[in-house]
């Protein structure tokens, strides 16, 4: 089949071939290229506090352990035993002293290193060479504001420098909400849907009005005071991006009048000093959602992180992390997670409704018919003037609802896709200048 | 946490039957799809709650479930289940427009507990659901309820939920258990 991935994202058009949810070879390209390459969010620090604390994810659909070791650092390692390949690891988190594999015996410590082998003199011989079979590494694990990343390409660059401005305000707007830390519980759940298509949607406030109608009509979700014709997009390199409505004082003081002990609507965080420092001024006014590319949302203005996992070209699993401020008085703390839990996840009242339109979706670009015809992402297309007037560094659209965001997110995929490696990635990939 | 097995009680013959009855009756409300009639069900104060779940080694096995107050797939008082119910009849709640088709089977009831007029009472169940042409999802797990009689009647008063999944196999949770 044609592999030119950059035919298959229209910037111009405003098109995208359905091909690129659907076909197996380019899914397994997505795992090599992206997910091997990319850095993955893997947890929060404060999930693995204690020496030996772990927290099972996944880098595409390898299995990974992220553990602190004795000396307080955060350890990656691939949950495969060098020896036949069984995982090391089978709980989703928890504490352990080493990591044994259940089939030799096999152990490795908190440092990935090979530090038993039965039958190591009798069996082996002691000619093993156990300093070169401990678990496979990460290639660099990096935190950011206490968020845990790692990446298994060497030639990857620095976390900072991967997540740009855009990444950093993003993870910012998280962090902003105090001494945050992962509330107790990460939810998930399978989609049958292409995990572009889940990605997609964040950036979506097109949706809302059709696909979350009845939030409102069942008494919810209240009306928010956000404008759908004062939105702004900001573009990041490597496909980061932040799209949404504007945010003003007037708009939050009117959310704190109306924001009892659920903080979620209350946006006051966003006139502190500490966050004009953080986000600049486009962040401050950014109610939008930030994605960093490839699968991490940050979503609700920062109090829960959403992960799409890819698990074959048909399937999604849903990671839902959820943070609060360490500090929250407990009745606030409680109404807070309580509406957490009421809005997304898979029982959420917004949420619910997505899943199957993705589904759907993912279904149509399986057919031979239907996926002769590009899906349709042209809207507000050519009316997108990009400035970093307002903010140096993070160039930014303002505008009505649009889909830039996601225009950018597939023509980064089509970059990331058409890369040999990280030099060439760099170097034939650049954000977008003057009119979208 | 359905921590160590409760002993079935000595309880009367009758009042496991009243119980099973209550709950296929319950069931049979759920599986019609009369959500107004279920709410009739249960009492002002209910609460109404499904854990997160994961894998955890034997030894670490008190942290299986998330604990109330923190993440959970349902965390419910009686308001929140009745907007839940308005949300279904709004005709514009997506994943269930056109509606599922559901079949509850409640089975192991076993009263745990009697004291007054509460009734603890433990059940398996298995939530069958299909969706447009092919869609179909199962639950099974146990629930742990506190029964309790209000003017003669059984109304549900706490309802928790165990399912047996971690990563849950389904799209969406868009009905009750």
């Amino acid at each position: 089949m044609n592999t030119d991935y950059r035919s298959m994202v229209d910037a111009g058009a405003g098109t995208v071939d359905r091909r690129i949810f659907s076909d197996a070879e380019i899914y397994r390209v997505e795992m090599e290229r992206i997910f091997a390459r990319c850095w993955n969010f893997m947890c929060h620090e404060s999930q693995i506090p204690e020496a030996g604390d772990f927290f099972l994810s996944f880098i595409g659909e390898d299995s990974v352990i992220a553990v602190r070791d004795r000396k307080g650092r955060v350890g990656v390692f691939l949950n495969s035993c060098r020896h036949r390949g069984n995982a090391v690891c089978r709980a989703e988190s928890g504490h352990v002293k080493s990591f044994l594999c259940t089939y030799h015996g096999w152990t490795y410590d908190l440092e990935g290193r090979l530090a038993g082998v039965p039958g190591y003199k009798s069996f082996y011989h002691e000619a093993l060479e156990r300093d070169k079979w401990g678990l496979i590494p990460a290639a660099k694990v990096e935190s950011y504001k206490g968020f845990v990343f790692a990446t298994m390409d060497p030639e990857a660059p620095a976390l900072d420098e991967y997540l740009g401005e855009v990444g950093r305000v993003g993870l910012s707007m998280a962090a902003a909400h105090g001494d945050v830390a992962v509330v107790d519980g990460v939810q998930k759940n399978v989609l049958a849907c292409n995990w572009k298509l889940a990605v997609d949607n964040l950036f979506d406030w097109y949706h809302v009005q059709t696909s979350h109608a009845s939030a409102p009509l069942s008494g919810y979700l209240p009306k928010l005071p956000y404008s759908d014709d004062d939105q702004i997009v900001s573009l990041g390199e490597y496909g980061h991006a932040i799209s949404g409505p504007r945010s003003t004082p007037e708009i939050r003081a009117q959310l704190a009048a109306t924001t009892s002990k659920v903080p979620l609507f209350d946006e006051r965080w966003r006139d502190t000093p500490e966050a004009a420092a953080a986000l600049g001024p486009v962040g401050v006014a950014s109610r939008g959602h930030p994605n960093i590319f490839p699968n991490l949302w940050i979503a609700s203005s920062g109090v829960q992180l959403c992960l799409r996992l890819p698990r074959g070209p048909f399937a999604t699993e849903i990671w839902w992390f959820t943070l609060i401020d360490r500090n929250m008085p407990a009745e606030q703390r409680r109404a807070s997670v309580q509406r957490m839990n009421h809005t997304f996840g898979p029982a959420g009242m917004l949420e619910q409704d997505d899943g199957e339109n993705w589904s759907q979706s993912t279904l149509a670009t399986r057919s031979a018919v239907a996926r002769r015809h590009p899906l349709n992402y042209a809207m507000n297309i050519g009316r997108g003037q990009i400035s970093e007037a307002q903010q140096p560094g993070l160039p930014s659209i303002e505008t009505s609802i649009n889909e830039h965001a996601q225009l950018w997110t597939y023509r980064a995929w089509a970059d990331w896709m058409a890369a040999d490696d990280w030099p060439a990635l760099k170097r034939d990939h650049a954000i977008p200048r003057g009119v979208v | 946490m359905p921590d160590a097995v409760t002993p079935g009680t000595s309880s009367t013959l009758a009042l496991r039957l009243e119980v099973e009855t209550f709950y296929y009756d319950e069931a049979a409300l759920l599986d019609g799809r009369r959500f107004g009639e279920w709410l009739d069900l249960l009492t002002e104060d209910i609460h109404y709650w499904m854990p997160v779940r994961r894998t955890r080694i034997s030894a670490q096995l008190d942290s299986e479930f998330s604990k109330i107050g923190d993440m959970a797939f349902f965390d419910d008082d009686r308001k929140m289940l009745e907007m839940r119910v308005r949300r279904l009849e709004t005709g514009y709640a997506w994943a269930e427009e056109p509606p599922s088709r559901t079949r509850h089977l409640v089975t192991n009831v076993r009263i745990v507990g009697v004291e007054a007029e509460l009734i603890t009472a433990e059940s398996n169940f298995h939530l069958h659901r299909t969706r447009l042409n092919s869609d179909e999802s199962n639950w099974l797990g146990l629930r742990r309820d506190v029964l309790r009689r209000e003017s003669g009647a059984l109304r549900i008063a706490r309802r928790h939920i165990f399912l047996e999944q971690t990563v849950l196999l389904a799209p969406n949770l868009s009905n009750f258990f």
